[in-house]
């Protein structure tokens, strides 16, 4: 494969591009889905397919083709030259790439657990194993969906500046999802879990473990009351600092995004947030969901400061959003597979613990709420955010009081920044999978945190 | 036709009692807009196959891109392997059965299927200028035109053998204000057809002018209004509450509301909604579904009355009905993945007022444009807790001013029992099609 594509390279420069690039991608795939205790359908999947992308005359032009012989890769290059001319009198500023240093290398796994070698009904047995706990540790449970995924998938990555990279990576992945219902109740709870490490995922999360927390918030939300709607201090647990983090603040600090008019864009080196505050985007946490050796620029993976004890210092870049600030890529070019180009995209985003103790969140607080785990979040360029939560509980003279459902928070992102009180010392990564026009498996997470003041949707 | 003909034949020598080859291409050519400029073109073409094959009631499925007849064995015998490692369901009957294909219009043109990059650019530039040209505030932040067709084809051992090809052209803007400091939310604007027949300067026009309009945003009190939806609004908040509890999957495991209700008042009488899988032009209509069941059209409510579900061949077995044809197979591409219940083109019939006139009669409420965080709403109660942006307080007929930090909660079934009037305008926007809907006595919590 490598020699061909290393053929097709020069073949654009012959052409006359500034810049081409071919990524090759092989995957196996398996999946299964289970519900209520059966099994709706396993599947395993096998894909292969070359992107290319060209830039001439400050201009991207990008084919991609699931046929890797030779004439069709050829075909591939001299199409996505003629996508790029046909552009380029369109173009008002000419895309440029920051320079990097050029990698050749290849990596190798060693799985603990490869996924490929474990047998289709062990994973099936994992997997209806934290059904059955679920089930029957609560009797009110009406559903319980489990999808489970792993990939295999061997990559090469070459480009006319002299880079070759050849990386291995394994993800293997899972998320429940079960409701139940007493009375007129509705309730439901759901975990996602993620590892690059292999199968070892379920040693970590050992199948009779998730099915008792997952029941447990089941049995939480079927006695929860609604919430009062309104602007209350708040503690945020580990999971909701993850999604508020990537969400709210995350995606504005992704350089593409930043540029298309984010409201960090005027704020690069000022103070955004309060002095406990301190955000990195890690591409270097050891098997975490988010992290891989190199992205699909071939530019190798750091762990990157964004903020800074309140002052935002840094955002994630591609070489053309580098090349725009004057600044380094930091090794966030990811895309999905060989269909898509590389964009900006997160990998395990986190909130720097300190060193309050979860009580001494609580303190303070005369009434108030505790999100301990969230259902989904999204968030606006302008920078206002909504944060829906699974589990929460009021918080009543500093204490965790009784259970309450159906909640979601929403703000401003920077205002809410600046109202982190105090920084706890629980630090978590939660696995999660994040959909920019195409999906990208991540983490975030953090310790829990204090709010002085976040906007409470409610029916009370 | 034939390469999926000959893979059914050798899954049945495998000794498994039903097969199912699925094959779909899709071709498209794309053109990109970031940042007030047109900065990349791609052009993919994406085929493969995805074969299931039921082995003593278990099902296994498995997908190639490689479509020689190597790669297909290997993808049937990767099927039948997987179909034995799992576990027979003793409600699962089979596929469906051959039946009379029905005619389907407006689903394909030739124009669109023979799309130059050249007329993408064109289209592109002309929709990037008229936004760039209403106001020197606007920036217009992404955009793309996208133009193809897809052909699918579908056959099982039941003597199903299905084709039917579809295009689709559309062009997008997202846009947002900055002036004075302030930043307005994101706005979009855009159209989605299958024939060709797009407007990109309206699209530019009208994704500008949302953005304008957003600044100078002013907060709101908290408290009950009238609200009128947008299709756009619409469709994310009926996803993920109405259109999920409509599932037969989801009633059948309790996971919906609606449960038992059949025949029942379920919302206002204004409201009536078809899952049109033959409507004329739809953006989802195709002569069968992604199973072979062929398309139809169901009544799902009829002037407020629960009429019917959401079904594929699975869940009609189980409830001894016929599907409805709302299979489908959702991923990027279709052929890796099994089909799942999503509805076709769910359509709300229009009313007669127009939304000119639903607005001078408005007294005193909010116009909601988009809605952010309704897929954290919860699915199976059916409440929901949503931020409204853009939107806009309505007053002597018009809209009178932008509004910030609102966000709406309730449950979709207090929405839905509320609904005052539809308007008399539909549009296709994704699955929905829909005119604008007000509802009174929403909750709305503002500052």
């Amino acid at each position: 494969m490598d020699d061909l594509l290393l053929e097709a390279v020069k073949l654009g420069e012959k052409l006359g591009v500034e810049f081409v690039e071919l990524r090759c991608e092989e995957s196996l795939r398996t999946s299964i889905t289970t519900k209520d205790g059966g099994v709706e359908v396993v599947r395993e999947g096998f894909e292969k397919g070359v992107n290319v992308r060209v830039l001439a005359r400050g201009a991207w032009g990008v084919v991609s083709t699931s046929k890797t012989d030779r004439q069709s890769v050829f075909r591939a290059v001299e199409d996505a030259y003629r996508l790029a001319l046909a552009l380029s009198q369109k173009v008002k500023e000419k895309v440029k790439l920051a320079e990097v240093k050029q990698v050749k290398d290849k990596v190798t796994l060693k799985p603990k657990k490869d996924p490929r070698n474990i047998p289709i009904e062990q994973k099936i047995g994992d997997i209806l194993g934290v059904d059955k706990t679920v089930f029957s540790l609560n009797p009110q449970t009406k559903s319980c969906t489990i999808d489970y995924l792993d990939v295999f998938q061997k990559e090469f990555y070459v480009n006319s500046e002299g880079a070759n990279v050849e990386q291995n990576k394994i993800y293997v992945w899972f998320r429940v999802y079960a409701t139940a219902t007493e009375a007129d109740v509705f309730a439901s709870a759901g975990e996602e879990f993620g590892s690059t490490s292999g199968y070892d995922v379920f040693d970590e999360n050992p199948p009779e473990k998730v099915g008792v927390e997952i029941a447990r918030r089941l049995g939480e939300q079927l006695k929860a009351k609604t919430p009062k709607g309104g602007v209350f201090p708040a503690v945020l647990g580990s999971n909701v600092v993850g999604v508020f983090v990537h969400e709210a603040f995350g995606h504005l600090a992704e350089a593409d995004l930043t540029l298309s008019g984010s409201v960090v864009l005027d704020k690069l080196g000022k103070k955004i947030a309060s002095d406990v505050v301190t955000i990195f985007d890690d591409g270097t946490v050891e098997g975490a969901f988010g992290s891989f050796m190199y992205d699909d620029e071939g530019v190798k993976t750091q762990k990157t400061l964004l903020v800074k004890d309140g002052f935002i210092v840094g955002l994630m870049h591609n070489r053309e959003t580098a090349k725009k600030f004057n600044s380094q890529p930091t090794g966030n070019a990811r895309a999905e597979n060989f269909r898509y180009t590389p964009i900006i995209r997160m990998r395990n985003t986190y909130l720097e613990p300190r060193d309050h103790r979860f009580e001494e969140l609580l303190e303070p607080i005369k009434f108030g709420y505790y999100l301990k785990t969230f259902r989904g979040g999204q968030a606006n360029l302008d920078g206002t955010f909504h944060v829906g939560v699974q589990e929460a509980y009021e918080i009543v003279k500093g204490e965790v009081g009784e259970p309450v459902r159906n909640m979601s928070i929403s703000g401003n992102t920077l205002e809410t920044l600046m109202k982190v009180e105090a920084v706890g010392k629980d630090f978590r990564l939660w696995p999660g999978r994040c959909g920019k026009g195409q999906l990208a498996f991540v983490c975030d997470g953090g310790p829990s945190i204090r709010v002085g003041e976040v906007r409470v949707g409610g029916r009370g | 036709m034939e390469i999926c003909e000959k893979a059914v034949k050798l899954a049945s020598g495998f000794g498994v009692d039903e097969v199912e080859v699925y094959f779909s291409r899709s071709m498209a050519v794309r053109v990109e807009v970031e940042r007030n400029q047109i900065v990349k073109a791609d052009r993919f073409c994406d085929e493969g196959f995805g074969v299931r094959v039921i082995y003593n009631r278990s099902i296994g499925f498995s997908y190639t891109n490689h479509t020689n007849l190597k790669s297909l064995e290997e993808t049937v015998s990767r099927a039948v392997k997987v179909a034995k490692a799992g576990k027979p369901d003793k409600d699962r009957k089979g596929f469906p059965a051959p039946s009379k294909l029905p005619e389907v219009k407006n689903t394909y043109d030739k124009r669109v299927a023979e799309t130059s990059l050249e007329d993408a650019v064109e289209i592109t530039s002309r929709m990037l200028n008229s936004a760039l040209n209403f106001d020197k505030r606007v920036l217009a932040f992404e955009g793309l035109t996208v133009a193809g067709e897809s052909l699918k084809i579908l056959v099982n051992s039941n003597g199903v053998s299905y084709t039917d090809k579809g295009t689709g052209i559309g062009c997008l803007l997202s846009t947002l204000a900055k002036d004075k400091g302030e930043t307005t939310p994101t706005c979009f604007e855009f159209e989605h057809e299958r024939t060709y027949k797009i407007n990109p300067e309206k699209v530019g026009v009208e994704a500008a002018k949302q953005a304008i309009l957003s600044l100078n945003a002013k907060t709101l009190e908290t408290g009950f209004y009238e609200v009128i939806f947008s299709p756009h609004a619409l469709e994310s908040l009926l996803y993920y509450t109405l259109v999920n509890a409509l599932k037969a999957d989801n009633v059948q495991r309790g996971k919906s509301k609606l449960k038992g209700r059949l025949g029942e008042k379920i919302a206002s009488e204004n409201l009536t909604i078809v899952d049109d899988g033959l409507l004329d032009g739809g953006l989802n209509t195709w002569r069968f579904d992604d199973e072979g069941t062929v398309s139809k059209k169901t009544v799902l409510v009829e002037k407020g009355i629960l009429k019917g579900f959401l079904y594929d061949k699975y869940t009609a077995d189980k409830d001894f009905v016929e599907s409805t044809g709302n299979a489908q197979r959702t991923t990027i591409p279709p052929y890796s993945s099994t089909p799942h219940i999503e509805p076709t083109n769910f359509t709300i019939l229009p009313g007669k007022n127009t939304l000119e006139k639903m607005f001078e009669e408005t007294v005193k409420g909010i116009y909601v444009l988009h809605l952010q965080g309704a897929h954290s709403s919860n699915p199976e109660s059916g409440e929901f807790s949503v931020v409204a942006t853009p939107a806009w307080m309505v007053e002597k007929g018009g809209l009178a001013y932008p509004l910030k930090g609102v966000m709406l909660t309730g449950v979709i079934y207090d929405v839905l029992e509320n609904v005052v009037e539809v308007a008399d305008n539909p549009r296709k926007v994704g699955f929905l099609v829909a005119p604008p809907v007000k509802v009174a006595k929403v909750r709305v919590v503002g500052k």
